[in-house]
Formats: C-alpha cells, structure tokens, sequence
C-alpha cells in the first residue's frame, strides 16, 4: 500500500507543480497542440481517424513530421518541450460494484461459489503518461500504472518510435514494450468499456487456478483456453487479453502506409509468452496485420483489418511440454455520424499438444465481440457490447458463454466520465465450477479522468 | 469444436530473433536507400502547386473538412456533434477568421495564418508543415470554391492603435461593450452566455447551437489575442455565425474599438 500512496503523492505533486495552459484541453497532447480531446478522440479513450493517424505517425500531426517543432524551443542542438507536453495522468475505476452469482456461497467465498458482493473500488488503477517526440521522427510512450485492485505497480507500456523512414508513411518503427493491436480496427486499449480482470485464486505452479469471477474482457481478445501456464507455470486465464491484443509484450513492429491512406501494414516480433521480462524460451512470436480504409466521406468512415499471429514455444501444459499457441482474426469498424460500430472475429489454436492431451485438450478456441457506441449528445454517450467466447482447452473445464455489457457514459468535459455499466450473462446456469455461467450480473458505477 | 484450424506457416526450426534482424536489416536498407523522387526541385507553378496540396490536405486536414471541403470529413462530426463549430466549408463564401470585410473571402495570407496558428480548441497549428507546403494548401483550399478566381481581396483598415490599456481606456471600453449591447450574447460580464444564446436564437449556418466563449480566456480569442487580433474580430466580424461586424457602428469614433480590445483583456487579467 505503501508504494500505491507514494505513486499517488507523487502524481498529485507533478500535477500540481504544473499549472495548465490557457487552452480548454487538459491531458498532454491536448495542451501541447492548444486543442479538445475531441479533435483526436470520438470521445476518450476511443480514437478517432486523426488520432489514430497521430498515433501511427509517432505523435506527429498527420501529414507532417513536427517532432521538432511545434511549442519546442531550441537549446544548442536539442529542441525541447516543457514537461506540461508530454506528461498526462490518468485516474479510473468503478467507485461502486455489485457482482451476482448463480450458485452462493454460504458465508466464506469459497472454489466456485463466491458470494454475491456489493463493493467500493475508487480508484483502481492511477496512470501516469510521457509522450511525445524526441525530435522530427524520433518518439516515445512510456506508461507508468499503479492497479490498486491487482496490487501492482509498474510500467506498463513503454517503446520508442522511428517515423517515416525512407519516405513519409513509408514504415514507422516501435521498439519496446508495445500493444501490438494499436492500428488495428479494434484495438484492445481503445474501447469504451474498460477491462476488468478476472477474481481467482492461484494454487501453484502448473496447477489449474480457482476462477471465482470471469474477467469482462472482450471474448476476441481473450486467452479462451483453459489450461495453459505461462513459463513460470502460472496460469493463463482463459479472459486474460494475450497474443495479438495483449496489452503489452516486448518486441519491435513495423508499420506503414506506402500506398497511400487506403492500406496499411504492420509486422512485428515479440518475446511472447507472457513474459514479463526477456524470453526464457527464446524462440519468437511474430504478427502481420493489414487494415483496409474505405468509404472516408461526408461523416463516414470504414475500415476492415486481418491479422495472423503465430506463437512459437509460448506456453505450455500442466505436463510442463511447450505448445505453440497462435490467433487468427478479423475486426472492423465503421463510424457514421453518431454510431461507432467495432467487432472482432479470432480464432485460437493450440499445436504441437503432447499426445496424452489429443483427447482431453480442445486444441480450437473462438472469440466474437460486436460493440457499438452512441452518441446522443455531447455529453452522453451509449454503448453496447457483444460477447461470445467458445471456450477451448481441458475439456473438462471449458465451457462457452455470451456477455451483454452496456454501458452510460456522461462526459462533463471531454476528459471526465462518468459512467453506469452492466454485464449480463446470457447464458443459462449450470452445475458445477464453472465461472462463465456462475457469473450472472455485474454492475458498475465509474469514473475515468484524464489530466 | 467441430473443426481444426492448423498454423499457415511452420518453420524447420523455431524463429529465431538473430534472423528476423538480419532479414529486418536488409529490408530497411533498400528502403532507405530508394531515390526520393518528392524532393525532386520543380519551378513554382500553380497546377503543380494545387497538386502538392491535395496531397498534403489529403493527409492533414481531409480528416475534419472532408473530401469535397465541405467540412463534413470522418471526424468533423465528433468535434461538434450537435454544436458548433464544425470545421470550416471551404466551397462557400462564408470564413470566420479574416482581415476583409463581412461577406468577403479572406486572403492567401488570411488562409496562410490560420493553417500557421492553428485554432485554439479545435484545430492544431501545422507549423510542422513547411511554409511551401503551407501555401500549397493555401491554394488547393481555394479551388473547392470558384469565387476565389473572382477579384482580389482587400484587408479592411484598423484605426491607428492599439491605445495604452489606461484606466480610463479600459472605463470607456466597458462603456461600449454595454453601448454595443455585446452583453446580448456574451452576457453583462462577457463571461457567461446572455440571453440570446438562453431564448436559443445563437445558432450557426448549419444551425447548430453557438455557445458564446468566456472572454476572460484568452483561448477564446479563436482569431488570436494580440490586440490587433481581436479588434479584427471585432470590425469583420465571424461571418457564418451570430457575431457581426461592428465596422459601420464604430465608424463615428473609430477609437474606440481599441478601447473595447482593452477591456476585453483587462478581463483575462483580473484576479
């Protein structure tokens, strides 16, 4: 707790040391640009096509290569920004929860029959940011959390960026502890229904954990298998964001738009096998990825991207033997006027199983998650979301389920929310440990500012 | 699960990073080394320089003020959703920030300075671009509107000024914010809406509601905040919203516009 306070203290100092600008934005690139969240955001954390298009170009206005210039000032051969233009904080979690079960525990919560629980959670995680250029095409991101709910604090994100090599939108390089579903249609840091881990219990290396609540993760971008360990041995869980649309790995990707702004590519290499440091297996994961763009008119865009994702020795089995475990998947978006429509599509396979799993080990895993946002007014906002996780791995534990998550979202400015939000499990209960259909309803109260 | 779905590539032997490096290298090599062709010296030519900035508009600002320049690009709809502003409609005849007179189109140099300077609040400043590429924009933005090939545009006059921000200049500054009844949209202190934007008559051309700005903030200055600036603002007013142009009423004392700019920032510098 101790270091969770330190964090905070320190934060609350930087910020206060930091008096903002005349502009009406607050977080870091807002203020150093002198304009709204919402020239970058359809409303945060979502992008909209000039944010995505800043993003891609290294923190660099579309269509240029400013890293050098704007708001800098000159020092012998350095050109330098006032720390106010790259440093931001971030401050969210569900201030209130309530989580129902099918089947109750009576008293303790014990394997499989956690009680229902009515709790208060603010703040669950603090984020402290540092983004920007270094100079024209020379940027970095680095991303400091504290998640209080998780009792960890570390860095989360962190990678440097060379922009615009050979020629401009040609090929962006990140090298670092990236998110490698960044320039996807759906990326994993980008939606409007935050994360939620799961609720469960270790019980050792190489041993199946005790999953009291699923975690509210897109079903797309879950782990969905039941039974693989990292490395270390501990446990995959099958809601856990991972591969593809891990929340970060380290690695190094490319990505560009060498023909223009209708296609763009990206490959990468990461350690994989959700490590947090290193690569204790050596062998490498790599991705490719393509997004298509189309239909950019009068309050209209769209986009469809394909992706590959090829693991190699990155997890392993209760045996200890080493599978490689990869993904495959398709996303879109499309925005139009008020909508912002997103889905994904991913299957994951499980090769090189060890023989004495042929039969007990579902090798397939799918994930399906549809979301849409509304716009109703300038400040409020509606979201739906979709999930359907056909679950793999032992048999004897996995099992499907279909999540309905909705969510209010009351902007007061455009860099504080405040949001009501309910997941509903659709499916009917059933007997026995299994927490996608103990799980019966969560309900959240929030909030998310950024400063 | 009824179907199985085997990896698309398998390598003899795990993937090693010592060759992902070795290939990466020699991939970023040729592409580094491919001649750049858009370097290439070309004599100044109009055609060439519109071409230029189709390219560049296509990247920079296609995004919020759309294809056709109508201002209704991907984006143009979140940064006004259902208020103004929404980015600019380059094929009318209607621009907020100019030196001519209402009704007017605003110069190359008008044009020039607001890509320069940016929007505060809504539109970044492209000083990444270069100046050439500036003006390139310049001209491609005018070809979405064949009244630009008509006449040339003539900046309207500022009186002699700005005054000293006396005392007194700032007392009779707020003299005539109250004689021009400025405090109908910007309220009796010019911080809070009056009470046109209260009865929703303060809307835009495209109807969209116009909540008027605090002008104790200096950010709300869209057009700048020199003194020079704002009295611009004042005298040709924001054409395609409720702000007119006070050129004729100030006409008899033209001084007094300098006067009013005093006031105004006064504002942005009280306790």
């Amino acid at each position: 707790m101790a270091k969770h306070l330190l964090f905070l203290a320190s934060i609350i100092i930087l910020s206060s040391l930091y008096p903002t600008p005349d502009a009406q934005a607050i977080p870091a690139f807002a203020r150093k640009y002198n304009v709204n969240c919402t020239v970058c955001h359809t409303r945060a954390p979502r992008l909209n096509r000039t944010g995505e298009r800043f993003l891609e170009n290294g923190y660099q206005l579309p269509g240029t290569e400013d890293g050098g210039t704007t708001k800098k000032f000159r020092l012998g051969d350095l050109t330098l920004d006032d720390v106010t233009n790259y440093l931001g904080f971030r401050l969210r979690g569900n201030a209130l929860r309530t989580v129902d079960y099918a089947r109750h525990a009576s008293g303790t919560n014990i394997d499989g029959n956690p009680e229902d629980r009515t709790e208060f959670g603010f703040p669950e995680v603090f984020s402290l940011f540092a983004a920007g250029t270094v100079t024209n095409n020379v940027g970095f991101f680095a991303e400091v959390e504290s998640n209080l709910e998780e009792d960890e604090t570390g860095v989360e994100r962190a990678f440097l960026t060379f922009n615009n090599i050979g020629q401009h939108d040609w090929a962006h390089l990140r090298i670092g502890k990236l998110d490698p579903s960044a320039y996807s249609s759906y990326a994993t840091l980008r939606q409007q229904f935050e994360l939620v881990g799961d609720n469960s219990v270790d019980n050792g290396s190489f041993m199946l954990p005790t999953i009291n609540r699923i975690g509210l993760t897109p079903a797309a971008f879950a782990s969905k298998f039941h039974g693989l360990f990292d490395q270390s041995g501990t446990a995959i869980l099958p809601t856990a964001p991972s591969l593809f649309h891990a929340v970060a790995e380290m690695g190094l990707d490319i990505h560009g738009r060498p023909f223009g702004d209708w296609f763009l590519y990206q490959v990468g290499i990461l350690n994989g096998a959700n490590e947090p440091f290193g690569d204790s297996n050596n062998p490498k994961d790599w991705y490719v990825m393509t997004r298509f763009d189309f239909a950019q008119s009068d309050y209209l865009s769209a986009n469809f991207s394909g992706f590959a994702y090829f693991g190699s020795n990155n997890a392993k089995v209760s045996t200890m033997a080493d599978v490689n475990w990869s993904r495959y998947g398709f996303a879109t978006n499309v925005r139009y006027y008020m909508v912002d429509f997103y889905a994904a599509f991913v299957v994951d396979h499980v090769a090189n199983l060890p023989n004495s799993f042929k039969h007990t080990f579902d090798e397939t895993a799918t994930g399906l998650t549809v979301e849409a946002n509304v716009l109703a007014t300038d400040r409020l906002l509606f979201g739906i979301r979709f999930d359907h996780l056909d679950a793999g791995g032992l048999r004897t534990q996995r099992t499907s389920n279909s999540l309905l998550a909705l969510i209010a979202k009351f902007y007061v400015r455009s860099n504080i929310a405040l949001f009501l939000r309910d997941d509903i499990n659709l499916r009917p209960a059933q007997g026995g440990r299994t927490p996608e259909r103990n799980f019966r309803n969560a309900f959240f109260v929030g909030a998310d500012v950024a400063f | 699960m009824p179907f199985s779905w085997a990896p698309m590539w398998r390598f003899r032997q795990p993937l090693q990073l010592k060759h992902v490096m070795l290939y990466g290298g020699v991939m970023a090599y040729l592409a580094c080394s491919l001649p750049v062709w858009a370097l290439a010296a070309s004599p100044p030519n109009h055609d060439e320089s519109v071409a230029r900035g189709k390219a560049l508009y296509e990247q920079a600002c296609l995004l919020c003020h759309g294809v056709t320049g109508e201002g209704n690009g991907p984006d143009a709809f979140y940064l006004g959703a259902y208020s103004a502003p929404r980015p600019r409609d380059f094929t009318g005849a209607e621009f907020k920030f100019r030196s001519t007179a209402s009704g007017e189109l605003p110069t190359n140099a008008d044009l020039f300075q607001t890509i320069t300077r940016g929007i505060p609040g809504f539109m970044p400043a492209f000083l990444g671009l270069s100046e050439a590429d500036r003006w390139d924009i310049v001209r491609y933005v005018q070809s979405f509107s064949t009244l630009y090939q008509e006449a040339g545009r003539t900046p309207i006059a500022l009186p002699p000024g700005p005054l000293p921000a006396t005392p007194e200049s700032v007392t009779r500054g707020r003299e005539v914010y109250v004689l021009l009844d400025c405090a109908k949209c910007h309220g009796p202190q010019a911080t809070q809406p009056g009470s046109l934007f209260a009865q929703g008559e303060l809307r835009d051309r495209r109807d969209l509601p116009i909540l008027p700005p605090d002008l104790s903030q200096l950010s709300s200055f869209k057009n700048g905040h020199r003194p020079q600036d704002i009295a611009q603002s004042i005298l040709t007013g924001l054409d395609g919203t409720p702000m007119a142009s006070f050129r004729e009423t100030l006409s008899a004392q033209p001084e007094d516009i300098w006067h009013l700019v005093n006031y105004l920032l006064s504002l942005s510098r009280s306790p």
